[in-house]
């Protein structure tokens, strides 16, 4: 640049800078203009064009995966997410400190129901990882540890899989009942009662679903773009029939007869970021300091966000049922906006139902 | 099965620590110690605030990623009610041990769990921010949180304040909330299944334990504390621990 001024001669050097230069030079001030524009008929919009309370259409691609259960592919914007369930045999013989299980195969009661719940919980039959790939974003580098935001995420997904009761855990039961012996007559009499409760069936073996999730690309809202993506997989996911072999003493598959997953429910989450006017605002002096929330942050708005909310609900029942409200880092949000923010999320829940597809 | 015990605390039993707090309630016991503001490390740096370290180390085991989701809201939270712009580019470093968990009688449970408990959530809080009291780090509010979980029982539902963990195994949901000393909601998380009107009403609980006004003179706070006791006042319990130990450090004066 130097030498081309120092060729042509004639223009001054200007100190204007092209809008992306700005926008990565200050950041901040940058957003900020943007969403407080100087007239007002023109309207508040953020650096990637939305308004504040708009967000990114979802896209779902299913069964993208040939050696999985069930997968799922789920893009927003430019965060970009893999998910892949894979269900492996867990033999109760290999379960340290097993109950038994001394319900029968046709409980339908509530309380077989919650012991399901539990089950899943103590035997740890969900599974859920997450990983940020190198290079899905600068911020993850080769070769270190999880990162916190990884591990938080997982433990999130993990928490609100069994917060929300998705997966049944009564799916999961691979039940065996032992054949009656009839040839020995002479014993019939004697060990008649014993026969009996022999002929119970039985669990013995439990399906672990292993989720794992794989950011291909990183742009901010990832929980959002993981749990679609482990809710789609989890519809998507087909097991195979399995039966206990008591001669093998094993659990043996059968192709061609797949089980398709039950999901119950439809939890759609939904985040949001709150954006100050002060960055660097003298604290304790919040009134006047104006606020935007923006729904569904790229990840150039997180970076200058510190408030965030998430919101899970469920509206396939009717009603507006709430599955999870996570907001911390900030004052801003009080009861009125996080109750305005239910309504905002149930518009996102029919949006994430429309790509789910039915 | 509510807890009948008052919270008990203890501040400065660490002697080498800037600042500690020992604090036990609900069957919940946590020591936290507070360092600050020492010099950060170089990737933790900030040029304009200070950075708020937050270590959370379980009752037994190591910490996973259970304890990083723990670690990572109360830092952000932390850092909201810390003068963190008065030192930039310093370190704020917070490490809470829990020393004793309540045992859930009917079963025995895993020893290391994933999903993020609720209930040690409000402990962990309060000896944090009474730790940083003892440290003398400059704060813009003090903070108080509590744990709430919805239980239905016999068709109607029950809330319960600072359940126990038969409670939050059978609870329809768990709420954890969080508010300033201005009244202002700092944390919210919840889980289970609910409504907006539930939310409403555990907020409206979770208030009244949080942010019980300041009791006047005339000795009437007496009578309200009988008639609608669902919880601790906590607001006044970090008060009156403050004050005791303001009193004694003084005492030689």
């Amino acid at each position: 640049m130097a030498t081309e001024t120092a060729s042509t001669g004639a223009p001054p050097p200007s100190l204007t800078f092209t809008r992306p230069v700005f926008a990565k030079l200050s950041p901040h001030p940058y957003l900020l203009r943007t969403l407080s524009p100087d007239s007002p008929d023109q309207q508040p919009t953020r650096n990637n064009g939305r308004a504040p309370h708009q967000s990114r259409p979802i896209q779902i691609n299913t069964s993208s995966l040939s050696q999985a259960h069930g997968s799922s592919l789920v893009r927003t914007g430019d965060t970009t997410v893999i998910c892949g369930v894979r269900g492996e045999l867990l033999p109760v013989t290999s379960i340290p400190q097993f109950r038994p299980h001394n319900g029968t195969l046709y409980d339908q009661d509530e309380d077989d129901e919650a012991r399901a719940r539990k089950e899943l919980k103590d035997y740890d039959l969900l599974v859920p990882n997450i990983e940020l790939a190198t290079g899905c974003a600068p911020q993850f580098l080769p070769g270190v540890p999880p990162t916190t935001l990884a591990q938080t995420l997982s433990t999130r997904v993990y928490s609100l899989l069994h917060g929300t009761g998705v997966v049944d855990g009564r799916e999961l039961r691979i039940w065996y009942t032992p054949e009656t012996k009839k040839e020995d007559g002479d014993d019939m009499e004697v060990e008649g009662e014993e026969e009996e409760e022999e002929q119970k069936p039985e669990v013995v073996a439990y399906w672990v679903l292993y989720i794992d999730l794989l950011f291909v690309s990183f742009d901010g809202n990832p929980f959002d773009a993981a749990w679609a993506a482990v809710l789609a997989a989890l519809r998507d996911t087909k097991l195979p029939f399995s039966r206990w072999d008591p001669d093998r003493e094993m659990v043996v598959c059968r192709k061609g007869q797949d089980r398709k997953l039950s999901v119950r429910g439809l939890p759609v989450s939904c985040s949001a970021a709150v954006f100050l006017e002060k960055e660097h605002a003298e604290v304790g002096k919040e009134e006047g300091n104006r606020h935007w929330i923006l729904l569904d942050p790229d990840r150039s708005e997180e970076g200058l966000c510190k408030e965030v909310i998430t919101v899970v609900v469920d509206c396939s029942e009717g009603g507006t049922r709430v599955r999870g409200i996570e907001k911390q880092g900030g004052t801003v949000v009080g009861r009125e906006l996080i109750r305005g923010f239910i309504g905002v999320a149930e518009g996102r829940w029919r949006e994430v139902k429309e790509a789910m597809g039915n | 099965m509510t807890v009948t015990a008052a919270p008990e605390a203890a501040l400065g039993v660490l002697p080498r620590a800037d600042g500690s707090a020992k604090y036990s309630y609900a069957g919940y016991t946590v020591t936290a110690s507070v360092n600050g503001p020492i010099e950060a490390q170089r990737r933790d740096e900030h040029p304009y605030e200070a950075h708020v370290d937050v270590i959370v180390r379980p009752a037994a085991g190591v910490g996973a990623t259970r304890e990083r989701h723990l670690e990572s809201i109360l830092q952000s939270s932390l850092t909201q009610i810390i003068l963190v712009k008065n030192f930039p580019r310093s370190l704020i470093q917070i490490v809470l041990q829990v020393e004793d968990t309540p045992e859930n009688d009917y079963v025995n449970t895993k020893l290391v769990q994933a999903s993020l408990d609720f209930a040690i959530m409000p402990a962990l809080f309060q000896t944090a921010v009474l730790a940083l009291l003892s440290a003398g780090v400059p704060m813009r509010a003090t903070a108080t949180a509590t744990a709430v979980a919805l239980v239905s029982q016999d068709g109607s539902k029950t809330s319960v304040v600072d359940p126990s963990p038969r409670d939050v195994e059978i609870a329809q949901s768990v709420h954890v909330l969080a508010f300033t000393s201005q009244d202002e909601l700092l944390l919210a998380e919840s889980e289970g299944d609910f409504t907006v009107k539930e939310w409403d009403e555990v907020y409206e609980t979770a208030k009244q334990v949080c942010c019980r006004p300041v009791p006047t003179k005339e000795g009437m706070e007496m009578v309200l504390d009988d008639e609608h006791t669902s919880g601790p006042d906590l607001r006044h319990f970090l008060r009156s621990t403050m004050e005791q130990k303001v009193a004694s450090d003084l005492h030689w004066k």
